[in-house]
This record gives structure tokens, C-alpha cells and sequence, in this order.
């Protein structure tokens, strides 16, 4: 059983068409997804146009460098049009021109450009360089203070779009790979005469058969830890789901083996066999949430997306990854899981006939 | 020519097949052929494409159920105990291939697991002179080699029955003498073997009893030499003369036919068939002494299993 187990798994290593579809196809998902993500936001790039040789130049300078999310370039000699230029060059999200007083006793004027598009991001930045200034200039005249505000993070976690994309992609890569690289491996066997030839051995169908699922099992183990960890370093958490999260996704992919030897069973030629494959994985990596919540979907197609295999999958993993549930709350969508993987089962069974090859 | 089955052949065969019939809808494939083969044999199985060589081998091998009819391998019913008889039998296959991301040493030990007894898979692979090949993937090998191989690989498990499936199909001349000193080589080790083959000069130098199929019926059973001395006229008689013989008295000669008379460049040329060679050569050359011509050339052919194939099949190969 070993050296068939270690056959089975060198025929999947070996071959650059499934090894793809398994690895580099997530991850190229992975990766694009990430570039897009929505990162930049999370610091405002302020062009600070100040002398801090002056009291109230190095006094902002100073205040706003303590701000963590503004990041402050100093530039003492930048021109008001050169600092716009930068602004629309998106070289930086905010201009403070700090202009000396011309004379002696009156206040120093600042100006604050914005050029940031989101209006929240906007008034979020504005007001927070408002208040430095503000700050500042109560520091500076000695007035004291009425009410002094100190502020603290509730220590919410937000989940960002990329953390709640990377179990999706994850799930995706392993459903393309399981469905794709069996169904096409199972026909490749069948129509090449390898089955054939195996079938005039002594092993029994059900050895083979355990064989070439057992080595795809294997390499979806591998693919779910390689793609979590690509994931994870990426900026995703879903380390926070562990053990249960990989588990959850290696359960879930026996059903796409199953569909993927049902695909195999029933469709003959290659082409014909991608196909098939492709037409099932494409609607469901969009109907089961891989990009989106299931929840942005129509009304119409709810019911459809409520009985998809990979919905449900998902779920649990984003539950157990995101939301700090255990994997005894998952049940629900185990139970769904276990009546996919009992059906593909007894249909896969049905499908392949083992002793026409 | 008369059919025969080999019923009466001895008591220790290792094939025993009784009117086995196997039927696709309304194709018949096979139409009850029966026959045993002796511990120990070649067996040949000829006949033109479609004749159903491959079903009757390949219900043998248990990989084709049979519609009716018995057929027993090692004493063990086919039908019933399938894996029993894959478990002792070597196969090459017609339309068969092996993993093509696996080298050839791999292929061999996962073969071997799948069976009690296994062979050295280097020493097989030398067996084909394949040995320096046993790291390289199957999908690198030529045409010729991945048949030399599918010969090795039918020997993994070192069977008491080996069927070959046309093994030297497309293999050119050179290749197919060593092919045919492998299964030598396997019949000297002690197992049985079948073979299916459209070479009929293949079957008459390795076999030692053959068959000739015809949709889907046995239409001759016996050894090579048996079959050819069955044929009316085995022998071809090719006599070339200065002169020309007369028609008439060559027509006159007892036991010759299908003759031929014409002139070509060597001379002119009496081409015929006979029972029996050594009366009709002295006829020949008598017409010819009397008639005053030198004889430049005189041939005495033997028949062939070809011949033998044409009689039984009334049409030529691949026809």
C-alpha cells in the first residue's frame, strides 16, 4: 500500500499542470488581492511645509510626528505649488503650509490641503491635524486647559477585506485543485490505458482507488499549510483558526475529490473533462463568497448559495479564522458538509465504472 | 480445411476454454471457440484484425466477462475467481500504458506490490536491454522501448501463464528477433505462453500449437507444420526455361495447380502449386529434357502459415 500511496503521490507531485493549480494559482490570487488591498489607507503622507527653526514650526512638527497614522515629511523650503504638484503627483495625502507671521505679534497662518478622495478618510485626517494644531497653539500661549481628553482603543479587531478574502482564496485553490487535477488525472488514467492495465493486476479497485484520493488528500494537507502561511505573512490571520481550519478545509476538499472522480465517471475526453470541471468550480468559487460576502449576492440566488458545498466550508473556516469561534459552534455547517461528502461519495461510486476501463 | 479443437490434447493444460461466446448488443465477438493449451507452450493466436483474437485473451485474462461459455486458467475458473487468475497470469496489453510520471524502476516496484511474488525490476529491465534506462520517466521513451517494457512489465510478478497481445506490433525486424528471444526465453523458464500476432512468420517460429480465428469462430487448430501439410497444395514450383514448354503438357502433369506460364526477362517462366514437391520437380525438368530446353532455374517453395491463413480466411492479411 506504501509504494502505491508513494506512486500515486509522485504522479501529482510530478505533474506542472496540477502542482499550478494547487499552488500558484492561489497564491497569484493571493498576491493580486493583496496589492490591490486597501493598505494605503491606513496612514495619512502629510507634506509638512515648516521653518523648525521658528517656536511654532518645531513644536507641529514635533506634535504631529506622535500622531501614529500621519506620516510626516518635513520640506521647509517647498514652494504652496510645488506642495499641490506632490498632491497631485499622489506622492502624499495632505500639505500643512505653515507661513511665519509677516509681523511681529500677529499669528502664524497654516493652511492644510487635503487631496484625500474618500470623504471619511478626509474629515478623519483634517480633523485629526486640526486638533494637533489646536494642540499646539494652546501649548504655546500657556492658556490652561479647561478639559483635558485622553483617548484609548477599544481594542476592537476590524477585519480588513484581505483577511477576510484569504480563507476564500484558500478555499478556492483547494476546490480548483481537487476537482481539476483528479478528474483530470482519473481520465488521463482511463484513456491511456493505465486503468486498464491496473485492472489486469490482482489489486483490488477499492486499493487503487483509495490510493490516488489518498495522495490528493496529502497535497491538499500541504496546500492548505503552504497557502495559509503565504496568507498569514500577507497580512491575513488565519493562523487564529489553527489545527480546526485546516482540518475543516481538508474535510471539505474530499467532496470536491468526489465530484472531480463523478466528473471523470461520467464525461469522456480530456477536453470535455476540463471543462465539465471548469463549469463547476467557476460558479461556485463566486456563488460561495471566495470574493465577497455571500450576503452582497441577490436575493434570487440565495437558496442556491445556502446548499453550495463550498459555502458552507467557508463559513466555518472564516468563523473559526475571524471570528474567535470554536469549532464545536461550527456544527451546523460540518453537519451540511457530511451530507456532500456522503452524497458525492455513493454518486462517485456509481459513476466510475471501474470494470469497463 | 476442417476445424479442430484441441480437446483431445493431453490432461495437464493450463488453459481449458469451452464454447465461450461473448457478445456486444448485436455484435457477436467471439462464437464459441473451444480449446485447451498444454503446460508449457507457445500458443499462438492468429487471425486477420477484428477477428476477435483480443476478446478471447482478454476473457482469458479476466478483464472480459463472458456472455456464455467456460474458461478456466490454472485450474481456476475465470468467471468466478478473477484476482486468483490475475494474481498468477503476466499481461501485456494491446492498448495498455503505464504512468508516464513514473520512471521505469517505479513502475516495476509498484507492479511488483501489487503480487505476492515479484521479479528484480533491473534485472527485467536488462532482460530488454533497458536497464540503463531505469531512472527515465515512461513518457521519455520511444515507441519500440515502451513495448520492450510492456514485455518486462508482464513479467513482475514472475507468472506460471504469460499472454502476449501483439507484442511486436511496430517493432522493425531487428527488435522483433529479440522480442522473440524473450518469450523464448519465458517459455525455457518454465511458464505458458499465449500470444496474438498478424506475423504468420512469428507464430511458425515460436509456436508450438496455433489458432486461427475468423469472426469470432476458431477456424484451425494445430502445430505450424500440421496445418501446412493440410493444405491441398503447400508447395510453389518455379521452373525457368530457355524455350518455351508446351501448355498442354504442362497441364498434364498429375497434382499441379493454379499454374502459370509467362515470359519474363530470366526467360520463360512456369509458376505452380502441388501436393507434394519431389514428383512434380522431376515432371518439370523431364517436360523440359524433352523438349530440348535448358533449364536456367528450378525453385521448390514450402508453404507458410501464410498460405495456411488465406485458405482459412479466403482473403489476404489486413484484408
Amino acid at each position: 500500500m506504501r509504494t502505491l500511496l508513494g506512486a500515486s503521490l509522485k504522479m501529482v507531485l510530478r505533474d506542472k499542470q496540477a502542482i499550478f493549480w494547487a499552488l500558484a494559482f492561489p497564491m497569484i490570487f493571493l498576491g493580486v488581492f493583496r496589492l490591490f488591498s486597501f493598505g494605503n489607507a491606513e496612514t495619512t503622507d502629510v507634506i509638512l511645509v515648516a521653518d523648525t527653526r521658528t517656536q511654532a514650526g518645531a513644536a507641529l512638527s514635533e506634535a504631529l510626528g506622535r500622531v501614529d497614522f500621519l506620516k510626516v515629511r518635513l520640506e521647509p523650503g517647498m514652494t504652496e505649488a510645488d506642495a499641490l504638484n506632490e498632491l497631485t503627483a499622489d506622492h502624499a495625502d495632505v500639505a500643512l503650509l505653515l507661513m511665519p507671521s509677516t509681523t511681529p505679534g500677529q499669528p502664524a497662518r497654516a493652511e492644510l490641503i487635503d487631496a484625500i478622495g474618500d470623504p471619511v478618510g478626509s474629515a478623519v485626517a483634517t480633523a485629526a491635524i486640526r486638533s494637533v494644531v489646536d494642540g499646539t497653539n494652546l501649548a504655546l500661549t500657556g492658556v490652561p486647559r479647561a478639559i483635558e481628553l485622553t483617548a484609548r482603543s477599544a481594542s476592537v479587531e476590524r477585519t480588513t477585506y484581505f483577511q477576510f478574502l484569504a480563507p476564500g482564496i484558500i478555499g478556492m485553490g483547494l476546490m480548483t485543485f481537487a476537482t481539476i487535477s483528479l478528474a483530470g488525472s482519473l481520465s488521463r488514467y482511463r484513456e491511456e490505458g493505465v486503468l486498464r492495465r491496473i485492472r489486469a493486476t490482482p489489486l483490488p479497485p477499492w486499493r487503487f482507488f483509495s490510493s490516488v484520493l489518498g495522495a490528493h488528500i496529502l497535497v491538499s494537507l500541504m496546500q492548505v499549510i503552504v497557502l495559509a502561511i503565504v496568507a498569514q505573512l500577507l497580512g491575513g490571520r488565519v493562523f487564529n483558526g489553527g489545527i480546526w481550519l485546516i482540518l475543516v478545509a481538508v474535510y471539505g476538499t474530499v467532496i470536491f475529490l468526489n465530484i472531480g472522480v463523478i466528473i471523470a465517471g461520467r464525461v469522456h475526453g480530456r477536453g470535455a473533462v476540463e471543462g465539465a470541471a471548469n463549469a463547476i468550480t467557476m460558479p461556485m468559487m463566486f456563488l460561495s463568497g471566495s470574493f465577497f460576502p455571500v450576503s452582497s449576492l441577490p436575493a434570487a440566488v440565495q437558496p442556491i448559495v445556502a446548499l453550495l458545498p463550498l459555502t458552507h466550508m467557508l463559513n466555518a473556516m472564516r468563523a473559526l479564522a475571524l471570528d474567535h469561534e470554536s469549532i464545536l459552534e461550527q456544527w451546523p455547517e460540518l453537519l451540511i458538509m457530511t451530507a456532500w461528502v456522503v452524497g458525492t461519495l455513493l454518486l462517485a461510486r456509481w459513476s466510475f465504472q471501474y470494470r469497463d476501463v | 480445411m476442417p476445424s479442430e479443437t484441441a480437446d483431445s490434447l493431453h490432461g495437464d493444460a493450463v488453459i481449458a476454454a469451452r464454447d465461450l461466446v461473448k457478445r456486444y448488443g448485436t455484435l457477436t465477438a467471439l462464437d464459441g471457440p473451444s480449446f485447451t493449451v498444454a503446460q508449457g507452450e507457445i500458443f499462438g493466436i492468429l487471425g486477420p484484425n477484428g477477428a476477435g483474437k483480443t476478446t478471447l485473451v482478454e476473457i482469458l485474462e479476466g478483464l472480459t466477462p463472458v456472455t456464455s461459455g467456460t474458461a478456466s486458467v490454472l485450474g481456476i475458473e475465470v468467471t468466478e475467481r478473477p484476482q486468483d487468475v490475475k494474481a498468477r497470469i503476466g499481461v501485456q496489453l494491446q492498448a495498455s500504458s503505464y504512468h508516464q510520471y513514473l520512471t521505469l524502476r517505479e513502475i516495476l516496484e509498484l507492479f511488483g506490490s501489487f503480487y505476492p511474488r515479484r521479479a528484480d525490476p533491473i534485472e527485467l529491465l536488462r532482460r530488454v536491454h533497458l536497464a540503463d534506462r531505469a531512472d527515465s520517466r515512461m513518457r521519455t521513451l520511444s515507441g519500440g522501448m515502451k513495448q520492450r517494457f510492456s514485455i518486462v512489465a508482464a513479467l513482475v510478478n514472475e507468472p506460471e501463464v504469460v499472454f502476449f497481445d501483439e507484442p511486436t506490433a511496430g517493432l522493425d525486424p531487428d527488435a522483433r528477433r529479440d522480442l522473440w528471444e524473450i518469450v523464448r526465453s519465458v517459455r525455457a523458464s518454465g511458464a505458458t505462453v499465449v500470444l496474438t500476432t498478424h506475423y504468420m512468420e512469428e507464430a511458425e517460429a515460436l509456436c508450438d500449437h496455433v489458432a486461427f480465428m475468423n469472426q469470432g469462430r476458431m477456424v484451425a487448430f494445430d502445430t505450424p507444420q500440421g496445418l501446412i501439410r493440410r493444405l491441398d497444395a503447400p508447395y510453389r514450383l518455379t521452373l525457368t526455361t530457355a524455350r518455351p514448354l508446351a501448355e498442354a503438357d504442362v497441364r498434364g502433369i498429375p497434382s499441379a495447380l493454379d499454374i502459370v506460364q509467362e515470359q519474363t526477362a530470366d526467360g520463360f517462366v512456369v509458376r505452380l502449386r502441388a501436393q507434394t514437391a519431389p514428383s512434380v520437380a522431376t515432371a518439370l525438368t523431364t517436360l523440359a529434357a524433352s523438349a530440348g530446353t535448358e533449364v536456367i532455374d528450378l525453385a521448390v517453395q514450402p508453404g507458410t502459415l501464410e498460405d495456411v491463413f488465406l485458405a482459412v480466411t479466403g482473403r489476404g492479411l489486413n484484408g
